[in-house]
């Protein structure tokens, strides 16, 4: 029973971070509708920055958590501005390419700049916190409370203010958005800062128990992209719960399954709920 | 009011609009008729700003406003109520009309107060405020669109077939609560297939066959003229 309270609140911890990255990742599928590949690069690279900005400039963890978010968000605006916006009317592969040669930019420039070590990066928060015979590192006690508190953040910003609205409006009619005057560039760009802060954020929080490193971003990235197709493309709420499936079936899977094979059981789930429920979990019919 | 001047629209490559002119007139009802594939559709969008015209002119109160944003449109009254009425189907029905005063969001008391006329207009939407919009009926559905629209409060307001898939008892309370704007001082242009309901509360109309405007004319020429009774009210 223990073993399984540990594992399920290491599952807590992997699916807050999960979900973090997913909810980026879902956002701004609903203003490209497509996948925007370069999420990861953008994980990594806010992973980066808060590094530098701690290691280097010797800053304070939160002050290097802001300003990656910050300098992430802006990178993730230049991305839609310069590469997706001019793509528009373009057909959907055209986007997909995009995103994949951002993704290979972005790697290949960290590497260059900054080398392919594999990098740890320290965390003021190293007690560990007993309960019981469960212990609790601070720095995924910091994950999980940090993790809920932005979703919650996000939840809000989107259901109760007008500018959060029109992201999810934009999602669910794009025509239908911009016949109320909304305006496309101002939402995508909105879109695109949130998910990049997301990104940067989530690599901050989640970095001090991995490894920083230029392809760190990959398995996160599938995970999500995993998570959001489970969730359903688009769905806020699926990206959230479709983030802590799979970290409670990575940390449960791990320990009673195989250690080895933990980063398989995520594409596992992925192919058994897929051929129960092609649609995925939160989808309501078909858009 | 507005002014249309030698408009040409393509669509996929397809020219669907030839060379329209047309112009509407403060407080007037205007109707334009057409066949399915007419480019009733295509000439909405084009005013709405959704589809640049590839060559001609639109003009609002003697301003230019051809290859504007659909942002900028609304911005300067012209709101539209789209075929289809493309809502935002997993919102609530309040948080819809909200949405359709996006761009006077800076203004509080006028949207509230817009909003109570709308709701007066159409007292079900009160009922179902909390409702999501994709789960209200056909008729609740086009109420809705209505309202979202009004909620921009526009100067202009076009009404792409409204009437489309409703029953004829919806049908007579959506071409009354047209009237009814009409007659309080918003301008209105209506497409429509469902000429004499619609004709019935016009001031002029046009009819549109392939893209032209091929005949214009008031209420009782255009009831009255021997074509267009045939080609649409059957009679």
């Amino acid at each position: 029973m223990d073993a399984f309270l540990q594992q399920a609140l290491n599952g807590l911890t992997l699916g807050s971070i999960y979900g973090l990255v997913a909810l980026g990742l879902t956002l701004v599928y609903g203003i490209l509708h497509v996948p925007n590949f370069a999420h990861g690069a953008l994980y990594m690279v806010g992973a980066y920055i808060s590094y530098f900005i701690m290691v280097e400039h010797g800053l304070n963890y939160w002050v290097a958590m802001l300003g990656a978010g910050l300098v992430v968000a802006l990178l993730s605006v230049l991305c839609e501005r310069l590469v997706f916006h001019p793509l528009r009317h373009a057909p959907p592969i055209h986007d997909k390419i995009a995103a994949i040669g951002i993704l290979l930019f972005l790697e290949a420039l960290v590497q260059m700049h900054w080398g392919a070590d594999f990098r740890r990066m320290p965390t003021p928060y190293t007690e560990i916190f007993h309960f019981g015979s469960l212990t609790l590192p601070a720095q995924r006690l910091l994950i999980i409370v940090g993790a809920f508190s932005l979703m919650g953040a996000l939840h809000l910003y989107l259901k109760k203010t007008m500018t959060g609205s029109t992201i999810i409006a934009m999602a669910q009619n794009r025509e239908g958005a911009f016949l109320v005057g909304i305006d496309a560039n101002r939402v995508a760009m909105m879109t695109f800062a949130i998910a990049g802060f997301l990104a940067a954020v989530g690599a901050t929080l989640f970095a001090p128990i991995n490894l920083v490193y230029p392809a760190m971003g990959h398995l996160v990235i599938m995970k999500a992209f995993v998570i959001i197709i489970l969730g359903g493309m688009g769905s806020i709420p699926g990206a959230i719960v479709g983030g802590l499936i799979i970290g409670f079936a990575e940390a449960l899977g791990g320990y009673y399954l195989s250690g080895t094979y933990k980063d398989l059981i995520a594409f596992v789930l992925l192919v058994a709920i897929l051929s129960i429920k092609p649609t995925g979990l939160f989808t309501k019919g078909v858009r | 009011m507005l002014k249309l001047e030698n408009v040409d629209a393509k669509y996929d490559g397809f020219k669907a609009l030839d060379g329209v002119s047309m112009n509407v007139e403060q407080g007037e009802l205007v109707v334009l008729l057409g066949a399915n594939g007419a480019g009733k559709t295509t000439l909405f969008n084009t005013i709405s700003g959704l589809l640049k015209p590839s060559a001609g002119r639109v003009s609002l109160n003697g301003q230019d406003v051809t290859g504007r944003k659909p942002s900028a449109l609304v911005q300067a009254g012209v709101v539209q109520c789209p075929e289809g009425r493309k809502l935002f189907p997993e919102m609530s029905v309040m948080k819809n009309l909200m949405l359709g005063a996006y761009v006077h969001r800076r203004d509080r008391a006028g949207m509230k107060k817009t909003l109570g006329h709308v709701l007066e207009m159409f007292p079900i939407l009160n009922d179902k405020k909390d409702d999501a919009a994709g789960s209200l009926s056909g008729g609740q559905q086009q109420m809705v669109a209505i309202g979202r629209a009004l909620m921009g409060r526009p100067k202009l307001l076009m009404l792409d077939e409204p009437s489309l898939g409703l029953a004829p008892l919806v049908v007579k309370q959506v071409f009354s609560a047209v009237q009814a704007i009409n007659q309080e001082g918003t301008t209105v242009l209506l497409a429509e297939q469902n000429a004499f309901a619609a004709l019935k509360i016009a001031t002029r109309a046009y009819v549109i066959e392939n893209g032209r405007l091929v005949m214009e004319g008031d209420r009782e020429t255009m009831l009255g003229n021997e074509a267009v009774r045939k080609a649409y009210i059957g009679a």
